[in-house]
């Protein structure tokens, strides 16, 4: 092409795209905000709701441009959120709670699960725990420095038992020793690990049951979706047009209408899990998400998070109180 | 040499913290994000003991680790040493088991042998052995031309002169590379805590990562640090020692 020919096509080019983007700038309804979303762990039913508000266009309706990205045992959404490398994230409330008493400036803007999905399965055939003390001479599985093993001594503690008269057992991802028996009593994530587990041991012809803690008056509030107190005080408009967002999300992710749809948006990034088992962890996720039809999705509840607090103090976990019903900010719902 | 070592460590593990410390001031980030120097003391003071016990056993499972692939490198180095077909079969075989990654192979381990000792330092061994096999196939693959000519001409060099031959000319190379090893096997060791096990500095750590305590690995790592500066330092004046021994032998 003859270079004095490209020149002034070349010219009008630039300022189209100079044009073109001064627009979209100008224009909020075109111009997508870009705000980075960091989950608490891989994507499974468990973040249906995030990754359907994503797949379904609810943030781009709200002019958000939401990155999702999935969590993990090495990712702290709530440093990220300081770091600038995510606005909003979860966190469980323990999470929260250690990184008040350490002066991170967060807050919460909605809890996702109502119910707290931590929980203990064993073998219904073998024994049933139908009281806290049911536990004795028992040998129970927990993840030293996890939340499991705060809910699992909140229990103990409640009926004034201690260490001594049950067997605590060091577990991680790996379940052999449940398998083998070696550990009766296996902390799940019952509307994911649980459905799996309960599968593998139906296959064998083992019963399983599972015991939350929930029923026996340990209320650990469950994960929640954070933010940054800047962004809060900078940005509100954005934290609500977020929260909406997902929130809306969820909602549609739980409605059972949505379900084939919303397996579909999971699929994309949980290829392992198949068809059948996430329709069955989408419904143990629904009873978590909304057990009560009359409690909105994202509510907030203050009596867990303050039992939280309280038992965190109690096990010397944070030095003194931290205020956390100070940091709960629920977000009008959608 | 043991107290130059210490001191390195010094400064290279104040740097890093200075560094981190700078970071937080900067960038003005909480004590959850990088925690400040009291806290790191504070807990120091709080964890050293604890912490101590936890990295000696970690040190004596990735000790026994290193023995075992110093072993295991110079057999298989000295067996893989030759160009013929078995020599060949020995490397690629030992580069074929060196190529899975250890997170992968952890929990078979962990289904075959528990999450005890073993584990520990199987994962340890499976490290730290695979740089010192290279080194020791580098070595004792390479001919020393002018004292072995001799050995052949007159039809005396059998094969344990040879490696005799190839590991003293190279003593020096083979101290610091099994210097060098220790800190494999120690990582090795900590890892397979971290993966794989109830006890040792490695299964701290991970503790402390789930609290997301950071002041715990920073006392960890100083620890781990010192322990190994001490434990290079030995190697090192160890290997001096044997060279000078063999010499004069």
């Amino acid at each position: 092409m003859n270079p004095r020919l490209a020149h002034p096509w070349l010219t009008a080019l630039i300022l189209l795209g100079v044009v073109g983007s001064s627009l979209i700038s100008a224009n909020p309804a075109l111009a997508q905000e870009k705000v980075a979303y960091r989950l608490k762990w891989l994507i499974n039913a468990s973040t249906a709701g995030d990754v359907f508000a994503l797949d379904q266009g609810f943030f781009s309706r709200q002019g958000m441009e939401v990155v999702v990205k999935a969590g993990g045992p090495e990712r702290d959404a709530i440093r990220e959120l300081e770091l600038g490398y995510a606005q909003f994230g979860v966190a469980s409330a323990d999470q929260v709670i250690r990184a008040l008493a350490k002066g991170a400036a967060v807050v919460v803007l909605a809890q996702l699960f109502q119910v707290n999905p931590l929980q203990w399965i064993y073998r219904a055939d073998d024994f049933s725990l139908t009281r806290i003390q049911d536990l004795a001479g028992r040998t129970v599985g927990i993840t030293y420095g996890g939340n499991d093993e705060t809910i699992m001594r909140a229990l103990l503690a409640t009926v004034g038992m201690d260490d001594n008269q049950v067997r605590l057992a060091s577990v991680r991802y790996d379940y052999t020793p449940f398998f083998q028996n070696q550990v009766t009593i296996w902390p799940v994530y019952r509307n994911t690990q649980g459905i799996f587990l309960s599968d593998k041991l139906a296959a064998g012809g083992e019963r399983v049951a599972f015991f939350d803690p929930s029923e026996h008056g340990v209320r650990f509030a469950a994960n929640s979706v954070v933010t940054s107190t800047k962004m809060m005080d900078h940005h509100p408009q954005t934290v609500g047009r977020f929260t909406r967002a997902l929130l809306a999300g969820w909602q549609a992710a739980m409605a059972p209408s949505n379900e084939s749809a919303v397996i579909r948006a999971v699929a994309k990034y949980d290829r392992d899990t198949s068809e059948a088992v996430m329709r069955r962890q989408l419904t143990a996720t629904r009873q978590m998400i909304q057990p009560d039809p009359g409690i909105p999705i994202g509510h907030i509840d203050t009596t867990a998070w303050q039992q939280t607090e309280q038992i965190m103090i109690r096990q010397g976990l944070i030095p003194g109180p931290v205020n956390v019903i100070g940091r709960l900010r629920p977000q009008q719902a959608p | 040499m043991l107290h130059r070592r210490i001191f390195q460590f010094f400064i290279v593990y104040l740097l890093g913290i200075g560094l981190l410390f700078g970071i937080k001031l900067v960038l003005n980030l909480s004590d959850y994000v990088i925690p400040g120097p009291t806290g790191v003391w504070l807990t120091g003071q709080a964890e050293f003991s604890r912490y101590v016990g936890d990295v000696l056993d970690t040190f004596a499972v990735a000790v026994i680790g290193q023995v075992l692939s110093i072993l295991m490198a110079l057999g298989v180095g000295v067996a893989g040493r030759r160009a013929t077909w078995f020599g060949s079969f020995i490397k690629v075989a030992a580069y074929n088991v060196q190529a899975y990654p250890i997170v992968a192979i952890a929990p078979i381990l962990f289904i075959l042998l528990g999450d005890g000792f073993l584990t520990r330092l199987f994962i340890a061994a499976m490290i730290c052995y695979f740089p010192l096999l290279l080194s020791v196939i580098g070595i004792m693959s390479e001919p020393v031309v002018d004292i072995e000519h001799f050995y052949r001409v007159t039809g005396r060099l059998r094969w344990q002169l040879e490696v005799k031959i190839r590991a003293f000319e190279n003593l020096h190379k083979l101290t610091t590379v099994i210097s060098g090893s220790a800190t494999l096997a120690m990582a090795g060791t900590i890892v397979a805590e971290f993966i794989a096990a109830n006890a040792g500095i490695g299964y701290s750590i991970r503790i402390a990562l789930y609290q997301s305590d950071l002041s715990k690995i920073l006392v960890a790592l100083f620890i781990i640090g010192i322990t190994l500066s001490l434990y290079q330092g030995i190697l090192e004046l160890l290997g001096a020692g044997l060279k000078k021994a063999w010499a004069a032998g």
